[in-house]
């Protein structure tokens, strides 16, 4: 049995492609840039990593295409230990920072990095139009790289990741530098590429890009995993309404001439004062957060005019909008919250001590 | 595998043909050849283009145009062109290959690929050559037909020029692929380099001054005991006719000691010194000499390297024919002084000599695994270094 042909049995029945256990690196004995991550990403999912600058991600990915050796790593690629060459051979990769010969055009960047790949003459010739029109760039194809914007450059380094129609795609910010276009037919591929059945592994620091095309996220905090998981999983017990009021002109000290503890006794709950803003006065709303307890158990926040309660019932609101109406308040809106990938990013960032933290499920 | 290591080839071939200094090389290559092809050699003289040189008083018969051309390719062709200017501008076009390839962003494409690091540095390092290479083929072809055409000679030994001028260069480029490694410094890599080379020129010199020191010394040794001994037949004469004038019996064969012969002979007096002068300083500078020569066993041979085109193009007997002709003088002892005037053709050919009697194996086998050393500490390097 070849080895390309070992590879590919070997690797068919497994769910995870990439199942890393206790993955560490530390520079010069001192640096410790990952300290033992464990991930997994299932075959199909394009899977999100997150994370601070610092944080390691470039690092992992290096890890995972050879570029760096690990200190530890018992983790495996696609059915064989990370590390081993024969398998890149099915692996795209987009590094950041990538610097392409200068002297070479679009299209003989991708056949050189395909031949580097073993990707036979025959395929290089029929995929290397395929895929500039893929990232619309095969008017570019003859014009050399030196003369090509950074998000054409990206472009160009997508296709190149594509040309040995690999099993993973490991793409390390895709979007840096790329226009909203840019990054709209980025995302385009990311979900054609999912519809193919491949497995896209992304690294960005645009949150806003991960939460849209990511089925599974991982954020990493100090070279540990802090959470990783479905985004939905990650958030659940998280919804909540937000009830958001018209305040009176002046920012008003009170919720509709009503000092706040006594309009939130009303509807149940016994708030306590949050941290004081520097910058606002004494006692008005906008000084202070509240937060308590309802009787019927949902969470309650006082954050200026927009009270938060931790429920995803809408039933569970109601005397609270009766409450809040009785005394007179205006209310501007009440919508549901999902919070965003953002906000998740941001807890595990805020986090004493980062990671580890949690699993949302594989 | 194949399919990597030709990727690799071709893209240092568009490397090259992407760089302005390539092609000035080549240039200048040409011009040299046009310059080499004007050259001519007649029954009247030397000439260039359709002028005579008169200040060069050589004709075809004292040197055939053929060895005329041969010297011409092997003195500065090779010996100042290929060896030195072009070796120089090879380096500075070369020096980036190692480092750029290492550069962020450019090894992570690479090493990402099912290809080992020792392969892909080895495969970078040899596709470096290709400048030479091709810069070497392209101007010992246009010399093989200046010869052929101008000296009537068609030599197909020339192109013995390749390989040794890509071997020439690979001793010095296999360091500046090691600092290139070391340091990602283009800079680095080609000031080291050209340091490493001073180096070499330096313990080059030094060897050949010491030789030349040590083949004047045993010329001037042999031409004192030469004319010591044409002396001592000279003073048997002499002694055994005034014994036979004297009546008394002289032995047969006899050799007179050499008391006797400073006897006869006041002015021998000086001739023994200096023949024991000449010892002397024989015997204090051979530890020198083999000192020189443990040294460069352990450094690749540049100029040796080079010279077994030489070896292998001119006979000794060309060379001597060559040198002939620059001086008639023979190397011969002044009685006046006693002193050996050494002539400087013999001398230059002693000194050829010395230096052919060197084995091919200690040129280029020694060379070599200087370079394989070099190379295996690069390689040593770039396969444990995180990028």
């Amino acid at each position: 049995m070849t080895t390309d042909a070992a590879l590919a049995t070997t690797a068919a029945g497994d769910e995870w492609v990439i199942d890393l256990a206790h993955v560490a690196k530390t520079y010069r004995g001192k640096i410790h840039a990952l300290k033992g991550i464990s991930m997994r990403v299932r075959r199909g999912e394009v899977f999100g990593l997150l994370g601070p600058n610092g944080a390691g991600k470039s690092t992992l990915v290096k890890i995972l295409m050879t570029v760096i050796r690990p200190s530890r790593c018992d983790g495996t690629m696609l059915g064989h230990p990370v590390g081993s060459r024969p398998v890149l051979r099915r692996v795209g990769y987009l590094p950041e920072h990538h610097r392409f010969p200068p002297y070479l055009t679009g299209a003989q960047v991708l056949d050189f990095y395909a031949a580097m790949t073993e990707v036979n003459r025959a395929d290089r010739r029929r995929r290397t139009p395929e895929l500039l029109e893929l990232v619309g760039m095969r008017d570019w194809a003859k014009t050399k790289v030196s003369r090509y914007s950074k998000g054409m450059r990206q472009r160009v380094g997508i296709a190149q990741a594509l040309m040995n129609d690999p099993d993973i795609v490991l793409l390390d910010e895709p979007t840096d530098g790329v226009d909203p276009v840019g990054r709209r037919d980025i995302r385009a591929i990311v979900q054609e590429l999912r519809s193919r059945g491949k497995t896209v592994f992304l690294n960005s620091h645009l949150l806003s890009e991960l939460e849209m095309v990511c089925d599974r996220v991982a954020i990493l905090v100090g070279g540990q995993v802090a959470s990783q998981g479905a985004i939905a999983e990650l958030t659940a017990g998280q919804e909540r309404y937000e009830i958001e009021l018209a305040l009176p002109p002046d920012g008003g000290t009170t919720l509709g001439g009503t000092a706040v503890p006594a309009v939130l006794e009303q509807i149940g709950t016994a708030l306590q004062p949050g941290p004081r803003a520097a910058s606002a006065p004494d006692s008005s709303l906008a000084a202070r957060r509240w937060h308590g307890t309802l009787a019927t158990g949902e969470s309650l926040e006082v954050d200026h005019a927009t009270l938060r309660v931790g429920t995803t019932d809408p039933a569970a609101i109601q005397h609270i909008v009766d409450a809040l109406r009785a005394r007179g308040l205006v209310i501007r809106s009440i919508r549901p919250h999902r919070p965003s990938l953002e906000d998740l990013f941001m807890q595990a960032v805020e986090k004493p001590n980062g990671g580890p933290g949690k699993e949302g499920g594989a | 595998m194949i399919t990597q290591t030709l990727a690799i080839f071709l893209d240092a071939y568009r490397e090259l043909n992407s760089k302005k200094l390539f092609w000035i090389t080549l240039a200048l290559s040409g011009l040299v050849v046009l310059i080499y092809a004007a050259i001519g050699i007649d029954a009247k003289g030397v000439s260039f283009l359709w002028f005579r040189l008169p200040f060069i008083p050589t004709t075809s018969e004292e040197i055939p145009p053929e060895l005329l051309y041969k010297s011409i390719f092997m003195r500065l062709g090779l010996g100042l062109w290929l060896t030195w200017i072009a070796t120089i501008l090879a380096l500075i076009s070369t020096a980036g290959i190692i480092p750029d390839m290492i550069a962020g962003g450019s090894i992570e494409m690479l090493l990402s690929r099912p290809i080992s690091r020792p392969r892909l540095l080895l495969t970078k390092y040899a596709s470096g050559l290709l400048f030479v290479t091709l810069q070497v083929g392209v101007f010992t072809a246009a010399c093989f037909l200046v010869i052929g055409v101008r000296g009537r000679a068609w030599e197909p030994g020339l192109f013995l020029a390749v390989p040794l001028v890509v071997c020439f260069f690979s001793y010095l480029f296999c360091f500046c692929a090691l600092v290139g490694v070391l340091t990602r410094s283009t800079i680095a890599s080609l000031l080291l380099t050209l340091l490493f080379w001073f180096v070499l020129f330096i313990l080059n010199a030094a060897d050949a001054t010491l030789l030349m020191f040590q083949s004047r010394a045993e010329l001037q040794r042999d031409a004192y005991v030469e004319r010591l001994e044409s002396a001592r037949d000279a003073a048997g004469k002499i002694i055994a006719a005034r014994r036979e004038q004297a009546g008394e019996p002289v032995p047969e064969g006899f050799v007179p000691s050499d008391e006797e012969m400073r006897g006869v002979m006041p002015w021998i007096g000086m001739v023994f010194d200096n023949r024991d002068d000449a010892e002397e300083s024989l015997a204090k500078l051979r530890p020198w000499v083999r000192a020189v020569y443990l040294g460069k066993t352990f450094l690749p041979k540049t100029g040796e390297t080079i010279a077994l085109l030489e070896r292998s193009l001119m006979s000794a007997a060309d060379l001597e024919r060559m040198a002939e002709t620059d001086d008639e003088e023979q190397t011969a002892v002044d009685e006046d002084t006693g002193e050996a005037a050494i002539s400087d053709s013999e001398l230059s050919v002693r000194l050829e000599q010395e230096l052919r009697d060197r084995p091919v194996w200690w040129v280029l086998g020694t060379s070599l695994a200087f370079e394989a050393v070099i190379l295996a500490l690069a390689v040593g390097s770039f396969s444990r270094k995180d990028l």
